[in-house]
């Protein structure tokens, strides 16, 4: 069976701060040096901001000591201008430096994640569900991206700033940065009880707003069903308490905030005041001037901003590195087995062939057992059985998905399988097909959709190949999404076709268009086919039944049909209702 | 009850959608729906916002007074200044957030109960199906909109607070007041030049990044499909194309960004340095105090992120909210009530079903299991009329003679259950999804056995998946069709119930089919011989032209 259900220990690994660093570091490699002068230009831009707050106190000693003139007033504010438009041009540069950094570094990263995502070990994604590996591919992506105008002025200006400006404060006023010191721990405070608190909240208000958007898009997308149940009183109610979740988790958050807030006040009114007692203090014993209280005023003023913007993007900067976590956890996985493809039969003429195959799902019951089967090339083979009796399993054990518990299994090299997943590419329509043959030209694309019975599609898309489609493009119905996959068979001429397609959504009319566009994508290839339709079976060379995991029956329609066994059965019923 | 939100959804009425109104005057509607929370919110806020801006000003006045005479007396009174104001705005600012962040989600509360009521789950299912904008209407549109609370609040406070600054600075010294006040627009006025060019760039690169993003997520979405015809590099090579093109975005972006705080930063700069050198010079011809020059430092460098916050945040915010209850607007047009049925016509328990189709006619006597073997097309429409009779069909559907939309949409939605070809599964566990519509737990339990769920019936209670997608197809089908077996309704119709489900299964549907639908009507779209061998009566119907 299809529905797995992914235990704990199958999830995607997640790596921890270290491995995370250890790889940042890796993928930098190329961008060293930018980074170095990041590094040193944020520094010498944030000293240069300094100049200003100085420029004033020392103005105000001037003019209180009666030395100031006009020569007095241009100099300050021509170094006032100046410094101000000298450390804007450095901070611009760090941060356009940073940035390009950034985005690079997370661009490397992306790809290298999408390209193990798709070559990591189907079974190991198979145990740990699709929906980690998109969430990982996108939403962290997102995350991670979105995170850098918060995160990159704030590693850079940010922090040099409040640096530079203590480090300024205790060379120019040393006794200010003492005051500052004693109250520092008011902050720091602050940051752990948000550190505690927030991210926590914080989480819960986008859990609750994602929940609500699913329950959304399961009432719109399940319109037909709300109203042919008469559900939509009751899909209302859960919509709505869906969407009253999520303003409690939003009210807890804001009220986190506005704490947060408030502590951060208290903070700054205790440094203020730190600094008038200190200026007091001081200037009664001569040991500073109005003026230095003044700069000192001002570079206080000066750091109060960017350590309250260092406070709000910490949770924004503990949710990107989660992000990078999750992402460097898939692209660190180390892939040893690709030695679990089966191994090309030794006899040519026997395309596939298994002996006593067992296969159970972790340390559940076995779900195959002691399957014999031996496919000669070219014969076209269906499996016939009841949900649960293995079908499924058999199929992705002979292409490899999962290796066989025991004995052993040997197939063609050149296997394509088509699943019951029914996927359309978000692109072109030519790009859908090319996926499987990058070279292949518009003439055997066209050929291909030819054979499978789909060349009426490029008639029904206004730009025929150049025709978008998929997520956001032109809508395909499943039958349609069906019949590319079967073109994109024929581009690829596999050895052996391992066809598991269940087309749920095709009507009666358009199963037996698609009968007939699988019969010709398996023409002239070995081919398996797990039946879903006893006309399918019925065409092919054999047929196997399967029950509980065993092979009960095997043969010809006809020699199965004289056997008088399970399928003779499902047959008779069949034709019996054929011909009410 | 101001403080802690309750744990149920409050009871709000829906919002009036009447069609004169434009979008603007939907958004003050919206606004002013809870007049007892914006305006003391705004008057709080006002406190709020001139108490940050006052902060210099005192600090100023605490050094000219206390700091350059040394006189601990005024020390004291001026760092009580300070305290008492930073006490006064923590609270006026917590106690406006708290006020706003409720008044905002009451109000998306309430517009999510509209559109509910209005476009998700209309009551009498005439409205027209609603697309997949919904969706976005009704989290992004409405959190626009409801932020256009904070419209009124916040910009209104700014404003307050640049009208302080103003005042404080032509007290400070008039001719300064005076430059400041004519400057500052200008400085941010050329910001925002500097910034239009950027943020649409911006806009350009957020598009990129989305579709790089979707790509991954299609890619590995489609993960089965590519791996089951090998194409695994091709993919890749796909992706990078796509993600450096987006990091080709990322760093003209980031250039952009570097030019605009650059120039600025400049334009802040220097607009700072002249204000500065000016009050410098009055200072120096006495004219202006020491602590009148701190003071117009302090208040100078305030203005700034006042006005550059009207401008780059509350007016995109405002045309945001509007375009955001326009879109609202037309997604509540046309709904409404239409109920059509003034008497609720008498009909029996199990009423005889008869539907018209040009050139056939089916007829369902009470506890009849009728097959309906019809091209796809039409025995789409057919379903189509019986989901939704009232929307004025070709087909007609009468029960006991009388014509369906005679009837009320709830005596209607009692008498027929109608399962969609397409299944649609509720997040949850399987019995999420059977529960809410299953006539009694008996009846539950026997339409999962008709339904041939044996595979998974000793696990009921394990995740269906989002939509689905933790059960196979087959498995899926099965699960729908128990839950309609399991409604025990008087008329059931099924459509084509069994495509992904493999014969052998099918055949034990068939098999169990009439046993758990006896003494009810049910219809059956299908031309799966299996299922049509247990019906009672087989009818064809002639291909739609």
């Amino acid at each position: 069976m299809t529905g797995t259900h992914a235990a704990a220990d199958d999830a995607l690994p997640v790596a921890n701060g270290r491995k995370t660093a250890g790889e940042v570091w890796r993928l930098s490699r190329g961008h060293r040096l930018r980074l170095a002068v990041v590094a040193i230009l944020g520094i010498v831009s944030t000293t240069v901001d300094l100049i200003p707050p100085v420029a004033i106190g020392f103005f105000i000693d001037r003019v209180r000591t009666g030395t100031a003139g006009l020569g007095t007033v241009l100099t300050v504010t021509a170094a006032m201008a100046l410094s101000a438009a000298l450390g804007a041009a450095g901070t611009a540069v760090t941060i356009v430096l940073a940035t390009r950094a950034y985005h690079a570094i997370l661009a490397a990263l992306r790809e290298e994640l999408v390209a193990r995502a798709l070559t990591l070990p189907q079974h190991t994604v198979e145990r740990a569900g699709t929906g980690d590996l998109i969430s990982r591919s996108s939403d962290d992506v997102t995350a991670v991206a979105d995170a850098a105008p918060a995160v990159i002025p704030v590693v850079t200006v940010t922090a040099f700033t409040i640096v530079v400006s203590l480090g300024g404060l205790a060379a120019l006023e040393w006794p200010y940065a003492v005051a500052l010191a004693v109250v520092l721990p008011v902050h720091v405070f602050a940051m752990r009880w948000y550190l505690r608190t927030g991210p926590r909240v914080y989480r819960a208000e986008r859990a609750a707003m994602s929940a609500r958007a699913q329950q959304i898009v399961e009432s719109q997308r399940g319109h037909a069903t709300v109203l042919g149940f008469g559900l939509g009183e009751q899909r209302h109610r859960t919509v709505m308490t869906a969407s009253w979740a999520v303003a409690v988790q939003a009210l807890r958050a804001r009220t986190v905030q506005s704490m947060l807030n408030a502590r951060l006040n208290l903070g700054e009114c205790l440094s203020l005041t730190a600094v008038l007692v200190t200026g007091f203090v001081l200037i009664g014993h001569g040991a500073s001037t109005v003026g230095g209280a003044t700069t000192a005023m001002l570079l206080v003023l000066r750091l109060l901003g960017p350590v309250n913007q260092l406070m709000f993007v910490i949770d924004t900067l503990q949710s990107a590195l989660a992000s990078l976590n999750r992402m460097i956890g898939v692209t660190t996985i180390a892939v040893a087995d690709t030695a679990d493809e089966p191994p090309a039969p030794r006899d040519p003429a026997h395309a596939v062939r298994l002996e006593d195959v067992t296969f159970g799902y972790g340390t559940g019951p076995r779900v195959l057992e002691g399957i014999t089967l031996d496919i000669p090339t070219g014969q076209r083979v269906a499996v016939v059985g009841a949900s649960g009796a293995g079908k499924s399993t058999l199929a992705s054990v002979i292409a490899g998905i999962h290796p066989p518990g025991t004995g052993t299994v040997a197939r063609p090299a050149s296997t394509v399988v088509i699943t019951q997943e029914i996927h359309v590419f978000a692109g072109t329509l030519r790009d859908n097909l090319t996926l499987a043959a990058p070279d292949a030209t518009d003439d055997q694309l066209r050929a291909a959709l030819d054979t499978t019975g789909a060349a009426g599609l490029l008639d029904l898309l206004p730009d025929g190949l150049d025709a978008v489609i998929g997520v956001g493009g032109h809508p395909l119905t499943d039958a349609q999404a069906q019949q590319l996959a079967l073109a994109r068979l024929l581009l690829t001429d596999p050895d052996l076709a391992i066809l598991d397609e269940a087309t749920a959504e095709a009507g009666s009319t358009q199963s037996g268009l698609l009968d007939r566009a699988a019969d010709a994508a398996l023409a002239g290839r070995t081919g398996l086919v797990i039946a879903h339709r006893l006309t399918q079976a019925a065409a092919c060379d054999r047929i196997v039944v399967m029950e509980h995991g065993r092979i009960t029956e095997s043969g010809t329609h006809s020699g199965l049909i004289a056997a008088g066994g399970v399928y003779a059965a499902l047959w008779s019923a069949w034709e019996a209702g054929q011909g009410t | 009850m101001l403080w802690q939100a309750t744990a149920e959804p409050p009871d709000v009425r829906p919002f009036e959608a009447s069609a004169g109104d434009g979008p603007g005057r939907f958004v003050a509607r919206v606004i002013f729906s809870r007049p007892r929370v914006t305006v003391p919110a705004m008057l709080l806020a006002i406190v709020w916002q001139v108490g940050e801006s006052a902060v210099p000003v005192v600090m100023g006045v605490a050094i000219d007074r206390a700091l350059a005479t040394g006189d601990a007396g005024q020390l004291a009174t001026w760092i009580g200044v300070l305290v008492a104001l930073y006490v006064a705005l923590t609270g006026a600012a917590r106690l406006t957030n708290r006020l706003n962040a409720r008044a905002i989600q009451l109000l998306q509360h309430r517009l999510r109960v509209t559109l509910s009521t209005g476009v998700l789950h209309p009551g009498d299912g005439l409205a027209r199906a609603p697309d997949g904008g919904v969706v976005s209407v009704m989290t992004n549109d409405v959190a626009r909109l409801a932020n256009a609370g904070l419209l009124v609040v916040l910009p209104i406070a700014r404003i307050a607070a640049i009208g302080f600054i103003g005042a404080s600075l032509l007290v400070t010294h008039w001719p300064l007041g005076v430059v400041a006040l004519l400057g500052a627009p200008v400085a941010v006025w050329s910001m925002g030049m500097l910034s239009g060019r950027l943020s649409r760039d911006t806009r350009e690169y957020q598009d990129l990044l989305a579709g790089t993003v979707g790509r991954a997520a299609d890619l590995v979405a489609g993960y089965r499909v590519i791996k089951g015809v090998r194409a695994e590099a091709e993919a890749t090579r796909r992706y990078r194309q796509a993600s450096r093109e987006t990091l080709a975005g990322a760093e003209r972006n980031a250039g952009l960004l570097g030019r605009f705080l650059m120039a600025s930063g400049m334009v802040n700069g220097v607009f700072v340095a002249a204000v500065t050198g000016l009050a410098g010079w009055f200072t120096v011809k006495g004219q202006l105090s020491i602590g009148g020059l701190i003071t117009t430092v302090g208040l100078i460098q305030a203005l700034l992120p006042q006005m550059q916050a009207i401008a780059s945040v509350s007016i995109p915010n405002l045309a945001n909210s509007r375009a955001s209850a326009a879109r609202i607007r037309d997604a509540l047009r046309g709904t409404g009530s239409t109920e059509r049925a003034t008497s609720t016509p008498e009909v029996s328990p199990v009423p005889v079903l008869d539907v018209s189709v040009p050139g056939a006619s089916i007829r369902v006597k009470p506890g009849e299991l009728v097959g309906v073997r019809a091209d796809d097309r039409t025995a789409a429409h057919v379903a189509d009329a019986l989901l939704n009779p009232r929307a004025g069909n070709i087909i007609e559907v009468r029960l006991d003679e009388r014509p369906a939309h005679e009837l009320t949409s709830p005596q209607y939605r009692t008498l027929v259950t109608v399962a969609p070809h397409r299944v649609t599964l509720f997040s949850g566990t399987v019995r999420d999804n059977l529960a809410p519509s299953a006539s009694t737990p008996e009846l539950l339990e026997a339409a999962v056995k008709a339904a041939a769920c044996e595979d998974f019936a000793a696990d009921l209670d394990g995740p269906v998946g989002e939509g689905g997608n933790r059960l196979s197809g087959g498995q899926r089908q099965r699960v729908a069709l128990a839950r309609a077996l399991s409604t025990g309704a008087p008329l059931l119709v099924l459509h084509d119930p069994t495509t992904a489900v493999d014969p052998v299964t099918e055949q034990r549907i068939a098999e169990r089919l009439r046993g758990v639908r006896a003494n009810r009507s049910t219809l059956l779209l299908t031309s799966s011989p299996a299922l049509l061998g247990c019906c009672d009566r087989v009818v064809d119907l002639p291909a739609a032209s």
